[in-house]
């Protein structure tokens, strides 16, 4: 959720209202904010799915060195989205393994 | 001075219930894996980097150092000061094979 | 290659107030930062520093970022963003990664600057997503404006976990519980007395056992622990969560020491691995140094002096401070340190748990330490708390020797002393009289301090109490008074709120309650049974 009125802090500056889409869904956030607080305000809480095990990870450290938060963006995988700041049109998708989800699927049939 | 001690073991390994925790997030290694390691011989940190990759994946041991150092002393019954630590290398971060073909030794201002 | 005189690696408190003081001496200096964002932790902390004046007291982290950023904008400080230092070379060659390329530069001095990485804590189920840092739900709530979920647990009571977890409360979260498995409160007494008001309750000598959830967290098993602080079984409980905090420390990055062939050594008092340092800071490799947190687990306020003093020494070998100049700045520095450096949570008395009395004599409350909150029998051998006068007149909680005075400033009649000695508890000027403004209850950086009326009339009291949370309430509301532990005590009806540009977003509420509550009545909740 976001907070639209912080006891200190006030209001947040936040840039223009964006459109991206994750795994083919339409989604709005702000320009320059960072691509995981755009998902974490619309609930989303799996970035990925590890390389051995399948298992989830979502956002952990927040800062850019755990690399769990990573997605394929705009084709490119391993994108930390809690450090890449949001654009207009971005397409991200839950990254499998180091892969797209169509990807992994058909390889692990 | 780190004390590197090797002794064949005789007795068989024991496994134990949370030999199933992942330790190392980045390359999925777990807790058990770990003291297998250390049971096989590996008896530094760098050893155990090498032996399992625990260390050298995207965060580059930033999470996992300690506690596989946490780990190998319980395991070792000594302290994690003997273990060393995980050596720093250049790259400190990682960095994409393609930028490194990219080398400007003259840095321009700005 | 590209030459400077200094290259600092990190352009937090530290990294930022070396290159300043080595800017205005007339260095060549530049900083890198791997960040987007210069600033480090700074800018994530929202609430009111410790210390005196000369540290930056009651201003909140973030504006002492602010204004240190200004500082090096004025001064044309040059500040590389987005620029990884790779590695450290033979003869102080760097190479950074910038702008997708790798960049060459060669420094005469480099201070590295490059802070800490928080401590995990691993559990089952901690790769579940909701498992974060407390670093992490920071950077979610003070940065990105997005709460870092709705129900958190927090493990840890350092400061840390106590800062942290009074923050999710401000941005709006549920704190299901604070966990420690030591039987102590590991952080400052104010900091967990703050959040103990609000009614979270404090685990000590607990631990989290398992995670639950597959996809996401639903819940967190704790379990009390025994004396080796191992799991007892069937003390486990489950809570229902949606985030799990982990807040167990902090380690110094030494990558870069080590990588560029400093001796290391394991010392526990500064966090972890470190490079072994001279008194000005120099590491065993001639012309490298080490500043801030990456030198030692401490605070901003520390790490800033720490950077100028080390900056000093450079500009010294440099040859742009005469030895002179040099001596006086160096002394001014480690005295401004040195006052940082004492009392009840210095780095000496790290892990020491054997404190029974204060400075002063008077016995440390072992209730603050064990739930988080005083009980009023302790409170009664402080004088600060049991001073009365006719008439309003503050209270002070504040029972842990903590270098801090700016409660001292605050009043400008007098009645609050400190003292030459920071750490020393603040006493009350009895001859002097208090005219109720409020800015001692906003001033104090440990929301400790309370004025008092005792003799409001008919059978009731007033209590001020520093409040920062959303919505304030208003004048006429009626709700809950809350005791220390944040348990309900009486009716309360609100008679005054005060607020200002000066109390820095802290409001002053007064609170009418019966008299017979003055003492235990400290926070306040709208709504509730009357009557």
């Amino acid at each position: 959720m976001r907070i639209i009125q912080h006891p200190i802090l006030g209001e947040y500056e936040k840039g223009e209202k964006v459109h991206f889409t994750l795994d083919g869904e339409d989604m709005t956030g702000f320009e320059g904010e960072a691509i995981a607080a755009a998902l974490k305000a619309a609930g989303i809480m799996i970035h990925r799915y590890t390389v051995k095990e399948h298992k989830p990870r979502g956002l952990f450290c927040a800062i850019g060195r755990c690399t769990d938060c990573v997605m394929i963006v705009n084709g490119q995988s391993n994108v930390r989205t809690c450090i890449t700041p949001l654009e207009e049109g971005m397409i991200v998708q839950t990254q499998y393994g180091v892969e797209a989800q169509e990807v992994w699927e058909a390889n692990n049939k | 001075m780190i004390k590197v001690i090797r002794v064949a073991k005789i007795e068989p390994f024991i496994e134990k219930e949370d030999d199933g925790m992942i330790i190392c997030r980045c390359e999925e290694i777990t807790k058990g894996e770990i003291r297998r390691a250390v049971y096989e011989g590996m008896r530094t940190i760098n050893e155990v980097k090498r032996y399992l990759r625990a260390g050298m994946g995207l965060c580059q041991g930033q999470t996992c150092q300690r506690l596989v150092q946490n780990i190998m002393a319980q395991e070792l019954k000594t302290k994690p000061s003997e273990l060393g630590m995980i050596q720093g290398r250049a790259p400190a971060r990682p960095v994409e094979i393609d930028i490194f073909s990219n080398n400007i030794t003259d840095v321009k201002e700005g | 290659m590209r030459r400077h005189e200094l290259i600092v690696i990190g352009a937090g408190p530290a990294g930022l107030s070396a290159a300043i003081e080595a800017k205005k001496a007339g260095m060549d200096v530049v900083v890198f930062d791997e960040n987007e964002r210069p600033g480090g932790q700074l800018f994530k902390q929202i609430h009111k520093f410790f210390g005196s004046r000369e540290h930056h007291a009651k201003v909140r982290g973030f504006r002492i970022g602010q204004e240190l950023l200004q500082e090096a904008e004025s001064l044309g400080v040059d500040v590389k963003l987005n620029s990884v230092v790779m590695g450290i070379y033979e003869n102080k060659e760097v190479t950074v990664k910038k702008d997708n390329a790798v960049n060459h530069y060669k420094a005469d001095a480099i201070i590295i600057a490059t802070g800490a990485a928080e401590n995990m804590l691993p559990f089952k189920g901690w790769d579940i997503p909701g498992v974060i840092g407390a670093g992490a739900a920071q950077t979610m709530m003070n940065i990105q404006g997005v709460q870092p979920g709705s129900k958190v647990l927090m493990v840890g009571s350092g400061n840390v976990g106590l800062v942290v977890s009074f923050q999710l409360l401000q941005a709006g979260c549920e704190i299901v519980g604070i966990i420690d498995a030591a039987p102590r409160v590991g952080g400052y007494g104010v900091h967990a007395a703050k959040v103990a008001r609000t009614g979270v309750p404090f685990y000590l000598s607990h631990t989290i056992v398992e995670a639950k959830g597959t996809d996401c967290v639903t819940g967190a098993v704790i379990a009390q622990v025994d004396d080796r602080f191992q799991p007892i079984p069937g003390t486990e409980k489950e809570l229902s969560v949606d985030t799990i905090c982990v807040a167990v420390g902090l380690t110094p990055m030494a990558q870069l020491a080590s990588n560029a062939t400093c001796d290391i050594a394991l010392l526990p008092q500064k966090g972890g691995h470190v490079a072994l340092l001279s008194k000005c800071g120099e590491t065993s490799v001639e012309g490298i140094y080490c500043a801030g947190d990456v030198a030692g687990i401490e605070e901003a306020s520390s790490a800033m002096i720490q950077g100028r003093s080390v900056a000093t020494y450079v500009c010294l070998k440099a040859g742009y401070l005469s030895e002179e100049e040099f001596q006086e700045k160096y002394d001014r520095y480690q005295a401004a340190l040195g006052q940082l450096r004492q009392g009840m949570f210095s780095p000496e008395n790290k892990g020491r748990n054997d404190f029974t009395v204060t400075d002063e004599g008077y016995p440390v409350s072992s209730n603050l330490l064990a739930h988080g909150y005083m009980t009023e029998d302790e409170l009664d051998n402080f004088p600060a708390y049991t001073y009365k006068k006719a008439g309003v007149h503050p209270v002070i909680e504040c029972t842990q020797n903590i270098p801090c005075n700016p409660c001292q400033d605050s009043c400008k009649v007098g009645c609050i002393k400190v003292g030459e000695n920071i750490t020393m508890l603040p006493a009350i000027d009895e001859e002097k009289k208090c005219v109720g403004c409020g800015m001692c209850v906003a001033s104090c950086s440990g929301q400790a301090i309370f004025l008092v009326d005792e003799t409001y009339g008919e059978g009731y009291a007033t209590v001020a109490f520093p409040y920062e949370f959303i919505p304030v309430p208003q004048v006429g509301d009626q709700g809950t008074a809350l005791d220390r532990q944040g348990k309900p005590v009486c009716a309360a009806d609100i008679v005054e709120v005060k607020k200002s540009s000066v109390m820095d977003k802290t409001v002053v509420v007064t609170m009418k309650v019966p008299l017979a509550f003055v003492n235990s009545a400290r926070f306040y909740k709208a709504g509730g049974q009357r009557g």
